[in-house]
């Protein structure tokens, strides 16, 4: 059980003097958005966050600005969060993606093991994403980032 | 409850020692207070593991040696002892615990190791990693053999009183209710109803079954509360009784209670409370009603009491008067020619009060109901019209007189001869009322009487009314209460008798009658007398023919019976004078000698009615054995009950009333010996 | 009930999926309001569509907002979480935190109710496929409102037979007074899957064939 979230009003963070870390958090809710937000600022404060509110303006994104890590909702209209992981793997075969979804159905799950992606149950908690935020973070250490 | 003593070795699995904050240590303090809940045993099922532990109460109970126990067990073992017809569904409520259901509660028989079958109740709950995985799945059982039995009675006594009960935490949208509960508010049977649900079957203005709102401490307040079922919409009472219970973890409130239907007792109440607010208006009505009531049978109870008691004045007078009046007769009628002309004055004189006294004793028989009538047909129009000229002349020149006669007049049977005596007596008091001028109306109309009422005996059915109406002064209530009263009169000293409206009020109640009297000060007075229509034949019966006096002859031998010797002189005198034979008897015995013994052929037995040994009827019964023919005369002053019934004479008895004159007498004589 | 009865252990096995669907959807909906939330143990019917409309018009008198999502799979049909509609503005702010203006807490009403309801029917759904071994594919949630009665109106498309697997479970949130339903509407066929599946669930489990 999380406690309650600080209260904080969410504001995106564009710092770091060194290559900041980019997420693109793609979700239609915005109320997922801001969740995923709320997670993120407590695990990892001075990460750069990008939204997108479907899966092609998330390709718009990918295509426009360097994104390191991108949480993606499974339940989108027109295009499912396992479709888009699955199109951004062939792009960056190395990318953590986490797919977030309340749909944790075994099939789904192994879906994602199969694009070699975490899956992360929602409702999204800093809990919830914590582990596969450490391990994106050591996984882009590794790489020099 | 097994008891076994506190296990050192700890309670799940390991056998450190009991330092305080070790597992040790934490698994006995678990021990303990599992014990005093009440707890059968308890259980730790490790789902990665797929190692199932139990302490030593469980191990127990399942016949499993407890060092086995705290090491680890094969996870079906949880199944071992669960009755083979509950296991499938434990193994299904199980089975959904491991893949993530929170919240396990189940009742079920375990076979102990002692071959006791027990009720137990499972408490589990499931413990998650991370990811939502169930990791461990742990929880106690409860021992609830007893208390089953006892919520079986429970439960009895709940439905058969008609009990529902609640448990409510304050502040929670919803309320845990029982079956009965929601049928007493007409609601689909459901565990758990929204606070909402419940409150909107509260009729409006009435305080809610459930307040959110109040400090949940304050507890539960008896309310009786007006709802309206959901199903049928109708309105009942419902009755809210119940508890603050705190609970031992936690420290929350929760209001345990039950609502059950006082419908009933509140219409009732309700119903005395009507009672109790129109007691005072009804109590009144109902004093005035039996006081009206009691006011008629008082007044009729004096007039009974007054009636007895003038009707034996008045046969004693009379036996008097006939003394009286029969020796003044003799003595006038053997008064020489010659005799001092003083003599037969007073002679004349003495009569003429005789005769006086005696019409007074027959008004107090009137009025005591106990003159014999002699009801006959009449036909009230034409009496009223043959009463024309007597009226007239009694009220004078100064006061008109109109008759008013309805058409298709009834019929009525009535002595005609007291009717019209009653008439003319209200007619008189009507004239003196008026002080010599003004009007009077006699009227006779058809009338229907279609209710009882309270302050006369008066009978529904149809009536014949006679009403004389006068311009006179009135009288006041207290007059008129009185009006009937024997010797009671408004008229100046000598005046009156008083007795005028008593003999009506006598001979109309004989009658089957009844006499009203509605009066205003000032403007008048209305006397109504009321006869019962006679239904049936038309014809018109034979009015009363005026008598007269006539002569009898030697050859008829009249019989005189009468124990009075003065009266018996009297009458065997005056029927001599009349020139008949004449034998006398003093009693009935004596006159049963005389009829048997005399030789002579008897044609008339005069007798009085009542006499020592025999009644007069009882001596012409056994006389007309002997001769069937017999003609029989009573002479009564008190002829009731003896010749008369319902007030009339029996047909077929003739009787010449008490005091008579001689000529009286010789009419009724000679009537009958002539018939 | 309409051609489709459940032993009583197929009734234990329905009861204990959902309970384990719904448990996962009590924990949702603890983690998205922060709050205790207070989950009563299912009762699991299946009812006439007018039947379900009875029941929860005798439970709730005003206008009901619901989260629908359609599932197909093994058994096809619609999932709805339903509550009282004046709950509505209540849930958001629940499931926000309390952090948002009462302008953006109306403009996030929609879009709030919508994510609530996935997090939850998913997580139910979700569960209850994991349990039966057959993966359901779900749809994007729709908000919609009305009464009892419009909430079971028959889908034309989908041709349902009018029955619904109607849970009582009240999600009850502790000072939030926010009370909630889950239905589902499935038509014959699927409804004598669902019997089939929990047939093999309980052969599972219990190690023997279902009566």
């Amino acid at each position: 059980m999380v406690g309650r979230l600080p209260d904080r009003v969410f504001v995106i963070q564009v710092q770091k003097v060194f290559m900041p870390v980019n997420v693109l958090v793609v979700d239609d809710s915005k109320l997922a958005r801001i969740n995923a937000g709320k997670a993120l600022t407590q695990l990892q404060p001075d990460w750069r966050r990008v939204e997108a509110a479907s899966a092609a303006q998330a390709l718009d994104i990918v295509a426009a600005e360097p994104i390191d890590i991108a949480l993606i909702d499974f339940n989108m209209e027109e295009k499912d969060g396992l479709t888009l992981a699955g199109e951004l793997r062939d792009m960056h075969p190395t990318m953590p993606i986490a797919i977030i979804t309340a749909n944790i159905q075994d099939e789904i799950i192994a879906r994602a093991r199969a694009l070699n992606a975490s899956f992360v149950a929602k409702p999204l908690t800093a809990e919830g994403l914590q582990g596969f935020i450490s391990g994106a973070s050591l996984r882009l250490k590794s790489v020099g980032k | 409850m097994t008891e076994t003593p506190p296990d050192l070795t700890g309670l799940f699995g390991t056998t450190a020692l009991r330092e305080p904050g070790t597992l040790a240590d934490l698994g006995e303090r678990l021990n303990v207070s599992l014990a005093a809940a009440g707890a059968a045993g308890a259980w730790d099922w490790d789902i990665e593991a797929a190692r199932l532990y139990f302490d030593p109460r469980l191990a127990a109970l399942y016949g499993i040696d407890a060092e086995k126990a705290a090491q680890g067990l094969p996870t079906d073992t949880f199944f071992a002892a669960i009755d083979p017809s509950d296991a499938p569904r434990i193994r299904i409520a199980v089975a959904g615990m491991l893949h993530g259901a929170e919240v396990f509660l189940k009742s079920y028989r375990l076979r102990a190791a002692d071959r006791s079958v027990r009720w137990v109740e499972a408490h589990g709950r499931c413990h998650y990693d991370l990811n939502e995985r169930p990791v461990r799945f742990s929880g106690i059982l409860i021992d609830v053999t007893a208390r089953q039995r006892i919520e079986e009675r429970l439960r009895i006594a709940q439905s058969a009183g008609g009990v529902g009960t609640f448990e409510h935490v304050p502040g929670f949208g919803t309320v845990a209710v029982s079956e009965q509960f929601c049928r007493l508010l007409g609601l689909h049977p459901a565990g758990v109803l929204p606070v909402a649900t419940v409150n909107r079957t509260v009729n409006e203005g009435q305080p809610p079954l459930f307040d959110g709102v109040t400090n949940p401490e304050h507890g539960v307040d008896y309310a009786e509360i007006c709802i309206r079922r959901a199903d049928d919409g109708v309105q009942r009472w419902i009755a809210l009784r119940g508890e603050a219970v705190r609970d031992i973890e936690g420290g929350g409130v929760r209001h345990v209670g039950v609502i059950y239907d006082i419908t009933e007792s509140r219409h009732t109440q309700e119903q005395l409370r009507e009672l109790n607010e129109t007691l005072e208006a009804r109590v009144e009505e109902e004093i005035a009603s039996r006081k009206e009531a009691e006011d008629a049978l008082r007044q009729a109870q004096k007039m009974e009491a007054v009636g007895q008691l003038t009707g034996g004045i008045a046969h004693d007078f009379n036996n008097l008067l006939t003394v009286i009046i029969g020796n003044i007769d003799m003595a006038t009628r053997r008064l020489a020619e010659d005799a001092d002309a003083r003599v037969g004055r007073a002679l004349g004189n003495a009569l003429k009060s005789s005769e006086r006294a005696a019409s007074l004793t027959q008004r107090l028989l009137a009025f005591s109901r106990r003159q014999p009538l002699d009801p006959k047909k009449v036909n009230l129009g034409r009496l009223v019209d043959g009463m024309n000229d007597l009226l007239t002349r009694t009220l004078g020149e100064r006061i008109s007189l109109r008759t008013r006669i309805a058409p298709d007049l009834w019929r009525v049977e009535v002595d005609a001869n007291q009717l019209e005596n009653a008439i003319l007596n209200l007619v008189v008091n009507a004239r003196d009322a008026m002080d010599g001028t003004g009007s009077l109306t006699v009227a006779a109309t058809n009338e229907r009487v279609t209710a009882p009422s309270a302050h006369s005996s008066m009978q529904i059915g149809d009536y014949v009314a006679i009403s004389i109406s006068d311009t006179g002064g009135g009288m006041d209530e207290a007059t008129i209460a009185r009006a009937f009263d024997p010797f009671f009169t408004t008229k100046e000293v000598g005046k009156g008798t008083g007795l005028g409206l008593s003999m009506v009020y006598g001979f109309v109640h004989q009658s089957g009658g009844e006499v009203e009297i509605r009066s205003t000060v000032g403007e008048g007075t209305t006397i109504r007398i009321l006869l019962p229509r006679l239904h049936g034949s038309h014809v018109e019966g034979e009015d009363q023919v005026a008598q007269e006096a006539k002569q009898g002859r030697l050859s008829e031998t009249i019989l005189v019976v009468e124990d009075d010797e003065d009266v018996r002189n009297y009458a065997v005198e005056g029927l001599r004078e009349l020139g008949y034979a004449v034998l006398e008897a003093r009693d009935p015995a004596h006159a049963m000698d005389v009829l048997r013994h005399s030789g002579k052929a008897i044609a008339l037995v005069l007798t009085d009615v009542i006499m020592p040994g025999m009644t007069g009827r009882e001596l012409a019964e056994t006389a007309r054995v002997f001769s069937p023919g017999l003609r029989i005369l009573y002479m009564s002053g008190y002829p009731r009950d003896v010749i008369v019934r319902d007030g009339r004479l029996e047909p077929g008895v003739d009787l010449l009333p008490k005091p008579f004159t001689y000529q009286a007498l010789a009419a009724k004589v000679r009537e009958m010996l002539d018939d | 009930m309409g051609g489709i009865e459940l032993t009583e252990l197929e009734q234990d096995a329905l009861t204990e999926v959902v309970n384990i669907g719904v448990s996962r959807a009590a924990a949702a909906l603890r983690k998205m309001v922060g709050k205790q939330v207070l989950l009563s143990v299912p009762a699991v019917e299946i009812v006439t569509r007018e039947r379900a409309a009875t029941l929860l018009g005798e439970r709730e008198s005003d206008e009901l907002v619901a989260v629908r999502q359609s599932f197909a799979g093994a058994f096809s049909g619609r999932a709805m979480l339903i509550f009282p509609e004046d709950n509505s503005l209540d849930l958001v702010r629940a499931v926000t935190g309390d952090e948002l203006s009462p302008e953006e807490v109306v403009e996030m009403e929609e879009e709030a109710l919508s994510e609530t309801g996935n997090v939850i029917l998913n997580g139910c759904l979700a569960t209850m496929a994991n349990m039966l071994k057959r993966p359901l594919t779900m749809s994007i949630p729709v908000v919609f409102r009305g009464g009892g009665s419009d909430l079971f109106n028959p889908d034309p498309e989908a041709g349902e037979d009018g029955l619904v697997l109607f849970l009582y479970i009240n999600f009850t949130v502790l000072e939030r007074n926010l009370r909630g339903y889950i239905a589902m509407m499935m038509d014959m066929p699927s409804l004598a899957t669902l019997k089939d599946l929990l047939g093999q669930f309980i052969a599972e489990v219990v190690g023997e064939a279902p009566q």
